[in-house]
């Protein structure tokens, strides 16, 4: 049975239009003006639009709102603040196009792209040469008087070799198929869309994250972790102790590596795991993730004469200093490096250029500063740590995986390839051609290869 | 820097400056001519030899480093141009192209040059930073430059079918975009005399008033081009051509945000934290997200198509050298050199 040319070009790469009609000729089911692809286009549009401006506009979110007024002047500021440009992944606007584009997403999943699965294994119709002249990519060729068999050999052996699958018709014709997979592309895609969304969401009600600097030997809870305010989760009634924390530098003195043991206590101060975190390193306890966010000398501890002192640590490059003022004129200036072994304790009045050194001093030794003595007695790292739990993450990971198999997919070229040998009289005709909707002139290439190495059969090329 | 890397890289440079004269060359030459033939296989060859040059300049490197060498602005820059001329090596294979072979020379050229001219800082090799140190670096990152080059081939396709299929003025309009774009990058990098907010402007105003005109002016198409039939085949050619390097590019990307993700959540618990760069990669994600959606499902025209991935081209410059030397800030500020 001969199909018609309408139904050749929907075989080889079906359309909308008929992928969606049924196949017993009902009326064709209506599509949502939701599931329009200009829609989805216009979308993606305006959500780049907007990533950019947020790229662009430093986020309160992230850094904090002082640092928008630090980047722009403080009318630019305000209108940036008023106007919502500085939370913009907050804004109505931001979560209504999220919004529309999940509609538009789940809708076109489920109108256009899912029932295209129904077609997946629908065998294409073999093609006569009236047809085969009517496809966008054909080629005319006229046979030797005999050759057709060794003609449809040598074409089945190549398309073979090329990945195509190969069927032959009763007559004296063949139709090839090539990487039928890649059709699968947008169903694996969108299902992976939609498994993030489902992952994203999990994680919105019922996860929490938040930072915390803790010093040596405090604990970490988790009082001030952040959370949707649509919430159904649950917060741990543990603690994290830092036993100890550490810094590793490099010969240069540059931080290469942050250090800080861990134990995961419970109510009664019993200790549940211990574990090393480093950067790109954390401890996991019961969904929870604990990660090594950043670390610093917070403060140093001196005595003079016996009589404690505690003193903030300022980050100065690869040193941290604490300042004392000893009256009007005079600061007492005490300097360490992220070891915090030595102490260098320096003495700066106004009228002197640059300060004075006045002694090092070890760490538990003594320094004389005329009549006083001063000890230096301990140094409080103090450890950044970074803490989330996110139920959501192994639907999101699996979202991710799926993702990547259907973007591979897409990859794929799709190709229909009909060849036909017919009698003109006395000689004998082949007519070949094909669709590729991806990369065409590569199919036309591969198309006019596969006719050169026709030769040997061929009267004449027309 | 050893002086067998430097070698290396210069020679890989020198190759990219040759083959670029030769594909001039071999434009000049009759259509058919076996001197035409001949230059295009030399130009390959050349190419060829250049990437050869640049692998064993970043093999040799990694060596010295004891780390994979892709940490600093200027490793970034080596793998770009790597993968550019990796990547026309790839398309010229199967397609038999030419004149994208100058465009790919000179991008090659521009990157190296770039890289010349940053201070020694980053040519030196410096340790890692702690955030640095893990071996999701080299799954991350080597995806992105690699996609990141093949979109840049893909815009510079577009130029080519723009040029064979009429399209002059539009042509025309893309090339100022381009410039424009570069010389904000270029001068963000190197010069502290224009004000950073200027440099932003003049980035993403060219940008898109650049591709509304270029849009617009579609429509002037010069007929005399438009009717050789030679043209029309090598537009068509292009068209795959730039397709054929999204087709490549785009999982890349898609892997390149992925795995940055995970890194991410290994590293400080957020898979996503709507930094600058990771925001950019995801504009660009969408960009040619769009560009298949346009392609597949509207069947949009080729040159339509083409400024598409020209816009592509500029948003992926911005991604990979716009935020750090436009004055973004976030996570990703590795790439600073200030």
């Amino acid at each position: 049975m001969k199909a018609t040319v309408d139904e050749m070009e929907t075989a080889a790469e079906p359309t909308e239009k008929t992928l969606l009609a049924p196949a017993d000729g009902k009326k064709q089911r209506r599509i949502s003006p939701l599931a329009s692809v200009q829609l989805s286009v216009f979308l993606m549009t305006l959500m780049a639009a907007t990533i950019l401006l947020g790229a662009w506009c430093p986020q309160e979110a992230q850094v904090g709102q002082e640092k928008v007024f630090e980047a722009f002047d403080r009318p630019t500021a305000e209108f940036l603040v008023r106007a919502g440009i500085t939370d913009i992944f907050h804004s109505p606007w931001f979560l209504t196009i999220t919004a529309l584009m999940t509609v538009n997403m789940v809708v076109v999943s489920f109108q256009r792209v899912f029932p295209k699965l129904k077609s997946y294994n629908r065998e294409m119709p073999f093609f006569g040469g009236k047809e085969i002249g009517k496809l966008a990519c054909n080629r005319k060729i006229d046979l030797r008087a005999g050759s057709q068999t060794a003609v449809l050999g040598q074409l089945t052996a190549a398309l073979t070799r090329l990945g195509y699958k190969v069927k032959f018709s009763q007559g004296q014709g063949l139709k090839a198929e090539f990487g039928r997979l890649g059709r699968l592309a947008p169903t694996v895609t969108h299902i992976g869309l939609l498994s993030l969304l489902t992952g994203i969401t999990i994680t919105s009600w019922t996860g929490f994250n938040g930072f915390r600097p803790v010093l040596l030997e405090e604990s970490l809870n988790f009082d001030d972790a952040k959370h949707a305010s649509l919430w159904i989760g649950k917060m741990p009634a543990w603690t994290v102790k830092v036993v100890s924390t550490r810094r590793e530098n490099y010969p240069t003195g540059e931080a290469k590596q942050w250090f800080s043991v861990l134990s995961v206590l419970d109510k009664d101060g019993k200790v549940l795991k211990t574990q090393e975190i480093s950067v790109n390193n954390p401890l996991s306890y019961e969904g929870v993730d604990i990660y090594q966010s950043s670390w610093g000398l917070d403060q140093l501890v001196v005595s003079f004469n016996g009589q404690k002192r505690k003193l903030g640590l300022n980050s100065m490059g690869q040193k941290y200093a604490a300042f004392l003022p000893l009256d009007t004129d005079t600061v007492l200036i005490m300097s360490l490096s992220s070891e915090g072994k030595e102490l260098r304790v320096f003495a700066k009045r106004k009228e002197w250029e640059a300060p004075k050194l006045l002694g090092v001093v070890p760490l538990g030794r003594t320094l004389k500063l005329g009549g006083v003595d001063m000890v230096f007695e301990k140094v409080l790292p103090v450890t950044g740590l970074q803490y989330k739990c996110d139920p959501g993450l192994p639907v999101t990971y699996g979202a991710f995986l799926i993702i990547m198999v259907g973007v591979l997919l897409a990859s794929i070229p799709h190709r229909h390839l009909w060849c036909a040998i017919e009698s003109e009289g006395e000689s004998q005709a082949l007519f070949i051609g094909g669709t590729s909707r991806k990369a065409k002139v590569g199919f036309e290439r591969s198309l006019d290869k596969l006719i050169e190495d026709l030769g040997p059969f061929k009267e004449e090329l027309k | 820097m050893t002086d067998l890397q430097m070698t290396l890289t210069n020679t890989a440079g020198v190759s990219s400056v040759m083959s670029l004269w030769v594909f001039i060359v071999s434009n000049f030459t009759g259509s058919k001519s076996r001197l035409k033939e001949r230059s295009i296989k030399l130009g390959n060859w050349v190419m060829l030899i250049g990437f050869l040059c640049l692998s064993a300049a970043i093999i040799t490197r990694g060596i010295e480093a004891e780390r994979f060498p892709l940490s600093n602005l200027y490793e970034s820059l080596l793998w770009f141009a790597w993968a550019t001329m990796g990547g026309f090596i790839y398309v010229s294979r199967a397609y038999g192209i030419y004149q994208l072979g100058w465009l790919a020379s000179l991008t090659a050229i521009i990157f190296f040059f770039y890289g010349n001219c940053l201070p020694q800082s980053q040519h030196d090799i410096m340790p890692l930073v702690p955030a640095l140190v893990s071996y999701w670096r080299w799954i991350h990152v080597p995806p992105l430059i690699v996609s990141y080059a093949m979109f840049f081939l893909a815009g510079l396709s577009g130029l080519l079918n723009l040029y064979q299929s009429g399209r002059k003025v539009t042509l025309g309009i893309m090339i100022l975009t381009i410039a424009m774009a570069s010389t904000a990058i270029g001068l963000g990098t190197f010069s502290d005399k224009v004000e950073v907010y200027i440099l932003q402007l003049m980035f993403v105003g060219s940008s898109l008033v650049g591709t509304v005109l270029g849009f617009l002016s579609l429509k002037k198409v010069d007929a005399a081009k438009s009717a050789e039939t030679e043209a029309v085949k090598r537009a068509a050619m292009y068209d795959d051509v730039g397709y054929r390097c999204v087709a490549v590019g785009f999982p890349l990307l898609t892997f390149g945000i992925i795995t940055g993700g995970l890194w991410a959540n290994h590293a400080w618990g957020s898979y996503w934290s709507w930094d600058p760069k990771e925001s950019m990669a995801l504009v660009t994600w969408l960009s040619y997200a769009a560009y298949i959606h346009l392609r597949i499902q509207r069947e949009l025209s080729a040159e339509k198509l083409s400024v598409v991935a020209v816009l592509g081209l500029l948003l992926t410059l911005l991604t990979y050298l716009g935020f750090n030397s436009l004055g973004f800030g976030g996570l990703h500020s590795y790439g600073k050199i200030k």
